[in-house]
Protein backbone atom coordinates (compact mmCIF):
# COMPACT_ATOMS: atom_id res chain seq x y z
CA UNK A 1 0.00 0.00 0.00
CA UNK A 2 1.32 3.69 -0.81
CA UNK A 3 2.86 5.37 2.09
CA UNK A 4 1.56 9.22 1.24
CA UNK A 5 -2.10 9.75 0.04
CA UNK A 6 -3.35 8.41 -2.66
CA UNK A 7 -5.71 8.25 -5.55
CA UNK A 8 -7.61 4.93 -6.72
CA UNK A 9 -10.13 4.95 -9.70
CA UNK A 10 -12.65 2.10 -10.38
CA UNK A 11 -13.48 1.89 -13.90
CA UNK A 12 -17.12 2.72 -14.86
CA UNK A 13 -19.63 0.13 -16.52
CA UNK A 14 -20.45 3.13 -19.02
CA UNK A 15 -16.33 3.31 -20.00
CA UNK A 16 -14.10 1.25 -21.46
CA UNK A 17 -12.16 -0.21 -18.63
CA UNK A 18 -8.69 -0.53 -20.29
CA UNK A 19 -8.43 3.45 -21.79
CA UNK A 20 -9.76 4.36 -18.28
CA UNK A 21 -7.11 2.63 -16.73
CA UNK A 22 -4.32 3.73 -19.11
CA UNK A 23 -5.65 7.57 -18.45
CA UNK A 24 -5.70 7.19 -14.50
CA UNK A 25 -2.74 5.83 -14.40
CA UNK A 26 -1.00 8.63 -16.75
CA UNK A 27 -2.63 11.28 -14.52
CA UNK A 28 -0.67 9.29 -11.50
CA UNK A 29 -3.40 7.03 -9.50
CA UNK A 30 -1.32 4.70 -7.47
CA UNK A 31 -4.03 2.35 -7.79
CA UNK A 32 -6.73 0.57 -10.10
CA UNK A 33 -9.88 -0.78 -9.25
CA UNK A 34 -10.78 -3.46 -11.84
CA UNK A 35 -15.25 -3.56 -11.48
CA UNK A 36 -17.53 -4.61 -13.53
CA UNK A 37 -20.80 -6.82 -12.56
CA UNK A 38 -22.23 -7.50 -16.04
CA UNK A 39 -18.74 -8.38 -17.82
CA UNK A 40 -17.98 -11.98 -18.73
CA UNK A 41 -15.61 -14.04 -16.95
CA UNK A 42 -13.31 -14.43 -20.30
CA UNK A 43 -13.34 -10.27 -21.01
CA UNK A 44 -12.78 -9.75 -17.32
CA UNK A 45 -9.71 -11.84 -17.67
CA UNK A 46 -8.57 -10.25 -20.31
CA UNK A 47 -8.70 -7.27 -19.06
CA UNK A 48 -6.81 -7.94 -15.78
CA UNK A 49 -3.90 -8.91 -17.53
CA UNK A 50 -3.79 -5.96 -19.43
CA UNK A 51 -4.44 -3.30 -16.49
CA UNK A 52 -2.11 -5.45 -14.30
CA UNK A 53 0.78 -5.32 -16.99
CA UNK A 54 -0.04 -1.45 -17.32
CA UNK A 55 0.23 -0.90 -13.32
CA UNK A 56 3.59 -3.01 -12.84
CA UNK A 57 4.82 -0.57 -15.60
CA UNK A 58 3.63 2.51 -13.85
CA UNK A 59 4.59 1.30 -10.38
CA UNK A 60 0.82 1.10 -9.57
CA UNK A 61 -1.38 -1.68 -7.56
CA UNK A 62 -4.33 -3.22 -9.86
CA UNK A 63 -7.09 -4.78 -7.99
CA UNK A 64 -10.11 -6.49 -8.82
CA UNK A 65 -13.33 -6.35 -7.55
CA UNK A 66 -15.12 -9.45 -5.83
CA UNK A 67 -13.76 -12.15 -8.33
CA UNK A 68 -10.69 -13.91 -6.32
CA UNK A 69 -10.66 -16.24 -8.87
CA UNK A 70 -9.81 -13.59 -11.84
CA UNK A 71 -7.43 -11.88 -9.19
CA UNK A 72 -5.02 -14.89 -9.02
CA UNK A 73 -5.63 -15.99 -12.41
CA UNK A 74 -4.28 -13.00 -14.19
CA UNK A 75 -1.72 -12.27 -11.38
CA UNK A 76 -3.13 -8.82 -10.04
CA UNK A 77 -2.10 -7.59 -6.63
CA UNK A 78 -4.90 -7.62 -5.07
CA UNK A 79 -9.45 -7.94 -4.62
CA UNK A 80 -11.35 -5.65 -3.47
CA UNK A 81 -14.46 -7.40 -1.46
CA UNK A 82 -17.72 -5.87 -0.74
CA UNK A 83 -20.27 -6.59 2.13
CA UNK A 84 -22.06 -9.57 -0.59
CA UNK A 85 -19.01 -10.52 -1.60
CA UNK A 86 -16.63 -13.37 -0.12
CA UNK A 87 -15.47 -12.71 3.20
CA UNK A 88 -12.14 -11.50 3.63
CA UNK A 89 -10.97 -14.52 5.83
CA UNK A 90 -11.94 -17.21 3.22
CA UNK A 91 -10.22 -14.87 0.75
CA UNK A 92 -7.13 -14.74 2.48
CA UNK A 93 -6.77 -18.54 2.79
CA UNK A 94 -7.08 -18.43 -1.11
CA UNK A 95 -4.74 -15.34 -1.83
CA UNK A 96 -1.91 -15.48 0.96
CA UNK A 97 -0.46 -12.88 2.55
CA UNK A 98 1.33 -10.84 -0.35
CA UNK A 99 -1.87 -10.35 -2.09
CA UNK A 100 -3.90 -7.11 -0.71
CA UNK A 101 -7.58 -7.58 0.66
CA UNK A 102 -9.83 -4.42 0.53
CA UNK A 103 -13.61 -4.55 1.75
CA UNK A 104 -15.95 -2.09 1.69
CA UNK A 105 -17.56 -0.84 4.99
CA UNK A 106 -19.65 1.96 5.76
CA UNK A 107 -20.35 1.55 9.15
CA UNK A 108 -18.01 0.87 12.21
CA UNK A 109 -18.97 -2.16 12.72
CA UNK A 110 -18.41 -3.34 9.72
CA UNK A 111 -15.25 -1.60 9.73
CA UNK A 112 -14.13 -3.59 13.03
CA UNK A 113 -15.08 -6.58 11.68
CA UNK A 114 -13.62 -6.09 8.19
CA UNK A 115 -10.32 -6.21 10.69
CA UNK A 116 -10.80 -8.61 12.33
CA UNK A 117 -11.26 -10.91 9.40
CA UNK A 118 -7.55 -9.86 7.72
CA UNK A 119 -8.22 -7.15 5.59
CA UNK A 120 -5.49 -4.90 4.27
CA UNK A 121 -7.75 -1.60 3.81
CA UNK A 122 -10.90 -0.38 4.57
CA UNK A 123 -13.03 1.02 1.62
CA UNK A 124 -15.44 3.60 3.69
CA UNK A 125 -18.24 5.23 2.69
CA UNK A 126 -19.98 6.75 0.67
CA UNK A 127 -18.45 9.98 2.55
CA UNK A 128 -20.87 12.63 0.24
CA UNK A 129 -24.02 12.21 -1.62
CA UNK A 130 -22.49 10.51 -5.31
CA UNK A 131 -23.89 10.39 -8.83
CA UNK A 132 -22.46 7.16 -9.26
CA UNK A 133 -25.07 4.99 -8.13
CA UNK A 134 -28.32 5.15 -5.54
CA UNK A 135 -27.12 4.33 -2.54
CA UNK A 136 -29.75 3.18 -0.10
CA UNK A 137 -28.76 4.74 2.38
CA UNK A 138 -27.55 8.48 3.20
CA UNK A 139 -23.64 9.96 3.13
CA UNK A 140 -22.30 8.63 6.09
CA UNK A 141 -20.14 12.33 6.23
CA UNK A 142 -16.23 13.04 7.22
CA UNK A 143 -16.86 12.77 10.84
CA UNK A 144 -18.03 9.67 10.70
CA UNK A 145 -14.32 9.01 8.70
CA UNK A 146 -12.38 10.56 11.55
CA UNK A 147 -14.32 8.47 13.78
CA UNK A 148 -13.62 5.10 12.59
CA UNK A 149 -10.09 6.09 11.88
CA UNK A 150 -9.45 6.30 15.77
CA UNK A 151 -10.52 2.81 15.76
CA UNK A 152 -9.19 1.07 13.77
CA UNK A 153 -5.71 0.79 12.66
CA UNK A 154 -6.03 -0.13 8.65
CA UNK A 155 -5.55 2.62 6.23
CA UNK A 156 -9.02 3.62 5.02
CA UNK A 157 -9.92 4.76 1.13
CA UNK A 158 -12.57 7.48 1.32
CA UNK A 159 -15.17 7.22 -1.22
CA UNK A 160 -18.42 8.96 -2.56
CA UNK A 161 -18.64 12.12 -4.01
CA UNK A 162 -14.77 12.95 -3.12
CA UNK A 163 -13.80 15.71 -5.39
CA UNK A 164 -10.74 17.47 -5.95
CA UNK A 165 -12.33 20.41 -3.39
CA UNK A 166 -12.49 18.08 -0.42
CA UNK A 167 -10.00 15.55 -1.11
CA UNK A 168 -7.97 17.11 1.39
CA UNK A 169 -10.40 17.44 4.16
CA UNK A 170 -10.87 13.68 3.86
CA UNK A 171 -7.34 13.27 3.99
CA UNK A 172 -7.29 15.20 7.32
CA UNK A 173 -10.10 13.29 8.88
CA UNK A 174 -7.81 10.10 9.29
CA UNK A 175 -8.01 8.87 5.42
CA UNK A 176 -4.98 7.10 3.80
CA UNK A 177 -6.40 7.56 0.00
CA UNK A 178 -9.27 8.17 -1.45
CA UNK A 179 -11.35 6.36 -4.67
CA UNK A 180 -13.35 7.79 -7.11
CA UNK A 181 -15.46 6.71 -9.86
CA UNK A 182 -17.29 9.28 -11.84
CA UNK A 183 -15.30 12.14 -11.07
CA UNK A 184 -12.43 10.58 -13.14
CA UNK A 185 -14.90 8.81 -15.99
CA UNK A 186 -17.17 11.19 -16.31
CA UNK A 187 -15.03 14.28 -16.88
CA UNK A 188 -14.56 15.82 -19.85
CA UNK A 189 -10.60 15.12 -19.60
CA UNK A 190 -10.04 12.42 -17.04
CA UNK A 191 -5.93 12.61 -17.23
CA UNK A 192 -6.06 16.49 -16.06
CA UNK A 193 -9.36 15.01 -13.65
CA UNK A 194 -6.44 12.76 -11.82
CA UNK A 195 -3.61 15.25 -12.07
CA UNK A 196 -5.93 17.56 -10.18
CA UNK A 197 -6.99 15.11 -7.48
CA UNK A 198 -3.65 13.69 -7.23
CA UNK A 199 -2.50 17.27 -6.24
CA UNK A 200 -5.23 18.27 -3.84
CA UNK A 201 -4.23 15.05 -2.15
CA UNK A 202 -0.25 16.05 -1.72
CA UNK A 203 -2.08 19.66 -0.48
CA UNK A 204 -4.35 17.39 2.07
CA UNK A 205 -1.07 15.68 3.33
CA UNK A 206 0.80 19.42 4.07
CA UNK A 207 -2.47 20.71 5.42
CA UNK A 208 -2.52 16.99 7.97
CA UNK B 1 -14.00 -46.14 -21.36
CA UNK B 2 -13.82 -44.59 -17.76
CA UNK B 3 -12.91 -40.76 -17.24
CA UNK B 4 -10.75 -40.27 -14.79
CA UNK B 5 -11.14 -36.62 -12.43
CA UNK B 6 -8.68 -34.95 -11.13
CA UNK B 7 -8.43 -37.19 -7.61
CA UNK B 8 -8.25 -40.28 -9.49
CA UNK B 9 -11.82 -40.72 -9.15
CA UNK B 10 -13.65 -42.26 -12.33
CA UNK B 11 -16.19 -39.06 -13.49
CA UNK B 12 -19.48 -40.24 -12.45
CA UNK B 13 -21.93 -40.48 -15.38
CA UNK B 14 -24.89 -38.03 -14.21
CA UNK B 15 -25.04 -34.60 -13.85
CA UNK B 16 -27.61 -32.71 -11.98
CA UNK B 17 -28.09 -28.94 -12.52
CA UNK B 18 -29.50 -27.03 -9.97
CA UNK B 19 -33.01 -25.42 -10.44
CA UNK B 20 -31.98 -21.74 -10.39
CA UNK B 21 -34.78 -21.55 -7.13
CA UNK B 22 -32.30 -21.24 -4.04
CA UNK B 23 -33.78 -19.00 -1.65
CA UNK B 24 -30.52 -17.22 0.09
CA UNK B 25 -29.65 -18.51 3.42
CA UNK B 26 -32.53 -21.46 3.68
CA UNK B 27 -31.08 -23.09 0.44
CA UNK B 28 -33.79 -25.43 -0.52
CA UNK B 29 -34.05 -27.05 -2.83
CA UNK B 30 -30.69 -28.13 -3.55
CA UNK B 31 -30.31 -29.25 -0.22
CA UNK B 32 -33.22 -31.44 -0.04
CA UNK B 33 -31.87 -33.45 -3.73
CA UNK B 34 -28.74 -33.53 -1.46
CA UNK B 35 -30.16 -35.02 1.67
CA UNK B 36 -32.41 -37.63 -0.94
CA UNK B 37 -29.55 -38.78 -3.30
CA UNK B 38 -28.85 -42.77 -2.45
CA UNK B 39 -25.75 -43.29 -0.60
CA UNK B 40 -23.59 -45.51 -3.50
CA UNK B 41 -25.27 -43.96 -6.23
CA UNK B 42 -22.01 -41.31 -7.79
CA UNK B 43 -23.30 -38.33 -9.16
CA UNK B 44 -22.30 -34.07 -10.06
CA UNK B 45 -24.30 -31.40 -8.99
CA UNK B 46 -23.43 -28.10 -10.20
CA UNK B 47 -24.61 -25.27 -7.94
CA UNK B 48 -26.09 -22.87 -10.56
CA UNK B 49 -27.52 -20.00 -9.17
CA UNK B 50 -26.74 -16.94 -10.53
CA UNK B 51 -29.32 -14.70 -8.52
CA UNK B 52 -27.85 -14.72 -5.89
CA UNK B 53 -24.73 -13.03 -4.67
CA UNK B 54 -21.10 -14.48 -3.70
CA UNK B 55 -21.70 -14.15 -0.03
CA UNK B 56 -24.90 -16.42 -0.54
CA UNK B 57 -23.49 -18.72 -3.04
CA UNK B 58 -20.48 -19.39 -0.56
CA UNK B 59 -22.87 -19.72 2.37
CA UNK B 60 -24.71 -22.42 0.07
CA UNK B 61 -22.11 -24.59 -0.89
CA UNK B 62 -20.76 -24.45 2.60
CA UNK B 63 -24.03 -26.31 3.57
CA UNK B 64 -24.31 -28.36 0.77
CA UNK B 65 -20.51 -29.19 1.40
CA UNK B 66 -21.67 -30.58 4.89
CA UNK B 67 -24.40 -32.80 3.91
CA UNK B 68 -22.24 -34.42 0.37
CA UNK B 69 -19.11 -35.43 2.81
CA UNK B 70 -21.41 -38.44 3.06
CA UNK B 71 -21.95 -39.35 -0.11
CA UNK B 72 -21.02 -40.02 -3.38
CA UNK B 73 -21.48 -36.89 -5.02
CA UNK B 74 -19.25 -34.42 -6.37
CA UNK B 75 -20.06 -30.68 -6.24
CA UNK B 76 -19.03 -28.09 -8.24
CA UNK B 77 -19.88 -24.50 -8.94
CA UNK B 78 -21.17 -22.39 -11.81
CA UNK B 79 -18.34 -20.16 -12.73
CA UNK B 80 -16.90 -19.62 -9.49
CA UNK B 81 -13.71 -21.17 -9.02
CA UNK B 82 -13.00 -18.92 -6.02
CA UNK B 83 -15.93 -19.88 -4.34
CA UNK B 84 -15.08 -23.46 -5.13
CA UNK B 85 -11.93 -23.51 -3.42
CA UNK B 86 -12.94 -21.01 -0.55
CA UNK B 87 -16.07 -24.00 0.23
CA UNK B 88 -13.90 -27.26 -0.61
CA UNK B 89 -15.72 -28.10 -3.62
CA UNK B 90 -14.56 -30.68 -5.99
CA UNK B 91 -14.94 -28.39 -8.76
CA UNK B 92 -16.00 -25.53 -11.50
CA UNK B 93 -18.49 -25.20 -14.55
CA UNK B 94 -17.62 -22.84 -16.89
CA UNK B 95 -19.92 -20.76 -19.20
CA UNK B 96 -18.85 -20.77 -22.84
CA UNK B 97 -17.38 -17.26 -21.89
CA UNK B 98 -15.84 -17.96 -18.33
CA UNK B 99 -11.68 -17.20 -17.53
CA UNK B 100 -10.31 -19.67 -19.62
CA UNK B 101 -9.90 -22.99 -17.93
CA UNK B 102 -6.28 -23.29 -18.30
CA UNK B 103 -5.52 -20.27 -16.42
CA UNK B 104 -8.10 -21.86 -13.54
CA UNK B 105 -5.89 -24.68 -13.73
CA UNK B 106 -2.93 -23.02 -12.87
CA UNK B 107 -4.52 -21.33 -9.76
CA UNK B 108 -6.67 -24.98 -8.49
CA UNK B 109 -5.13 -27.93 -10.12
CA UNK B 110 -7.54 -29.75 -7.77
CA UNK B 111 -10.85 -28.76 -8.90
CA UNK B 112 -12.53 -30.75 -11.60
CA UNK B 113 -13.25 -27.89 -14.51
CA UNK B 114 -16.71 -28.72 -16.73
CA UNK B 115 -17.34 -26.66 -19.68
CA UNK B 116 -20.20 -25.85 -21.38
CA UNK B 117 -20.20 -25.92 -25.57
CA UNK B 118 -21.94 -25.42 -28.31
CA UNK B 119 -19.81 -26.32 -31.23
CA UNK B 120 -17.09 -28.73 -32.49
CA UNK B 121 -14.63 -25.83 -32.43
CA UNK B 122 -15.68 -24.65 -28.74
CA UNK B 123 -15.21 -28.07 -27.54
CA UNK B 124 -12.46 -28.59 -30.09
CA UNK B 125 -10.81 -25.37 -27.42
CA UNK B 126 -11.95 -26.20 -24.50
CA UNK B 127 -9.93 -29.53 -24.67
CA UNK B 128 -7.09 -28.38 -26.00
CA UNK B 129 -7.08 -25.61 -22.05
CA UNK B 130 -7.06 -28.90 -20.11
CA UNK B 131 -11.13 -29.21 -19.52
CA UNK B 132 -11.98 -32.80 -17.88
CA UNK B 133 -15.43 -32.79 -19.06
CA UNK B 134 -17.87 -30.98 -21.66
CA UNK B 135 -21.87 -30.64 -21.66
CA UNK B 136 -23.55 -30.12 -24.54
CA UNK B 137 -27.46 -29.27 -25.33
CA UNK B 138 -29.83 -28.25 -25.02
CA UNK B 139 -30.26 -32.35 -27.26
CA UNK B 140 -33.65 -32.54 -26.99
CA UNK B 141 -36.78 -30.32 -26.48
CA UNK B 142 -37.16 -28.25 -23.28
CA UNK B 143 -39.24 -25.40 -22.21
CA UNK B 144 -36.70 -23.35 -19.96
CA UNK B 145 -34.17 -23.51 -23.49
CA UNK B 146 -37.51 -22.94 -26.05
CA UNK B 147 -36.13 -19.30 -26.25
CA UNK B 148 -32.90 -19.66 -28.08
CA UNK B 149 -34.38 -21.77 -30.96
CA UNK B 150 -35.14 -25.40 -31.76
CA UNK B 151 -32.57 -28.04 -29.91
CA UNK B 152 -29.30 -29.27 -30.97
CA UNK B 153 -30.65 -32.68 -31.96
CA UNK B 154 -28.79 -35.80 -31.75
CA UNK B 155 -26.97 -35.73 -35.08
CA UNK B 156 -24.62 -32.63 -33.26
CA UNK B 157 -24.44 -34.49 -29.99
CA UNK B 158 -22.69 -37.09 -31.90
CA UNK B 159 -20.40 -34.34 -34.13
CA UNK B 160 -19.64 -32.75 -31.49
CA UNK B 161 -18.74 -36.11 -29.11
CA UNK B 162 -16.57 -37.32 -32.22
CA UNK B 163 -14.49 -34.17 -32.43
CA UNK B 164 -13.36 -34.47 -28.89
CA UNK B 165 -11.63 -37.26 -26.60
CA UNK B 166 -13.17 -35.57 -23.65
CA UNK B 167 -16.30 -37.25 -21.67
CA UNK B 168 -19.35 -35.51 -23.31
CA UNK B 169 -22.62 -34.90 -20.80
CA UNK B 170 -25.97 -34.43 -22.62
CA UNK B 171 -28.48 -31.79 -21.83
CA UNK B 172 -31.62 -30.32 -22.18
CA UNK B 173 -34.92 -32.68 -22.27
CA UNK B 174 -33.08 -36.15 -21.26
CA UNK B 175 -34.99 -38.95 -19.91
CA UNK B 176 -33.66 -42.63 -18.80
CA UNK B 177 -35.88 -43.64 -21.94
CA UNK B 178 -33.91 -41.51 -24.11
CA UNK B 179 -30.23 -41.52 -22.80
CA UNK B 180 -29.40 -45.20 -24.68
CA UNK B 181 -29.90 -42.92 -28.12
CA UNK B 182 -27.58 -39.86 -26.52
CA UNK B 183 -24.69 -43.04 -25.05
CA UNK B 184 -24.81 -44.41 -29.04
CA UNK B 185 -24.31 -41.07 -30.47
CA UNK B 186 -20.99 -40.90 -27.99
CA UNK B 187 -22.25 -39.14 -24.55
CA UNK B 188 -20.39 -40.49 -21.76
CA UNK B 189 -23.14 -38.94 -19.44
CA UNK B 190 -25.94 -37.30 -18.87
CA UNK B 191 -27.52 -33.72 -16.98
CA UNK B 192 -30.61 -32.47 -16.39
CA UNK B 193 -32.25 -29.26 -14.65
CA UNK B 194 -36.08 -29.76 -13.88
CA UNK B 195 -36.42 -33.82 -14.50
CA UNK B 196 -34.82 -33.56 -10.41
CA UNK B 197 -36.61 -31.29 -8.71
CA UNK B 198 -37.39 -32.65 -5.41
CA UNK B 199 -40.89 -33.85 -5.12
CA UNK B 200 -42.18 -37.10 -4.54
CA UNK B 201 -40.49 -38.96 -7.97
CA UNK B 202 -36.59 -37.74 -7.28
CA UNK B 203 -35.15 -40.59 -6.08
CA UNK B 204 -37.27 -42.89 -8.31
CA UNK B 205 -36.07 -40.62 -11.20
CA UNK B 206 -32.37 -40.76 -9.89
CA UNK B 207 -32.25 -44.20 -9.89
CA UNK B 208 -33.59 -44.74 -13.53
CA UNK B 209 -31.32 -42.44 -14.57
CA UNK B 210 -28.42 -44.01 -12.50
CA UNK B 211 -29.40 -47.50 -13.75
CA UNK B 212 -29.45 -46.30 -17.37
CA UNK B 213 -26.54 -44.13 -17.40
CA UNK B 214 -24.38 -47.46 -15.53
CA UNK B 215 -25.45 -50.52 -17.37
Amino acid sequence: MPSSPFLCVITDEAVCPLSLAEKALQGGAAMIQLRHKTASGSQLFSWGVEITRRCREYGALCIINDRIDIALACRADGVHLGQQDLPASAARKLLGNSRIIGVSASSPEEAIQAERDGADYIGFGHIYPTPSKEKGFDPVGPESLRRVAALISLPIIAIGGITKSNASLVIGHGAAGIAVISAVSRADDPVSAVQELVCSLQQGDIDG
Amino acid sequence: MVHITPHNAPLPRLLLISSGKEAPLIGTPLLIQLQLLPRFMPCMIQIREKHLDAKQLFQLSLMAAEIACEKEVRILINERADIALAAALHGVHLPENSCPPDKLRAIAPELIIGCSVHSPLSACIAEERGADYLLFGPVFDTPSKRKYGPPQGVEKLGALCRSTSLPVFAVGGITPQNIPCCMKQGAYGAAGISIFEPGSGFVATFEQFHNTLYQ
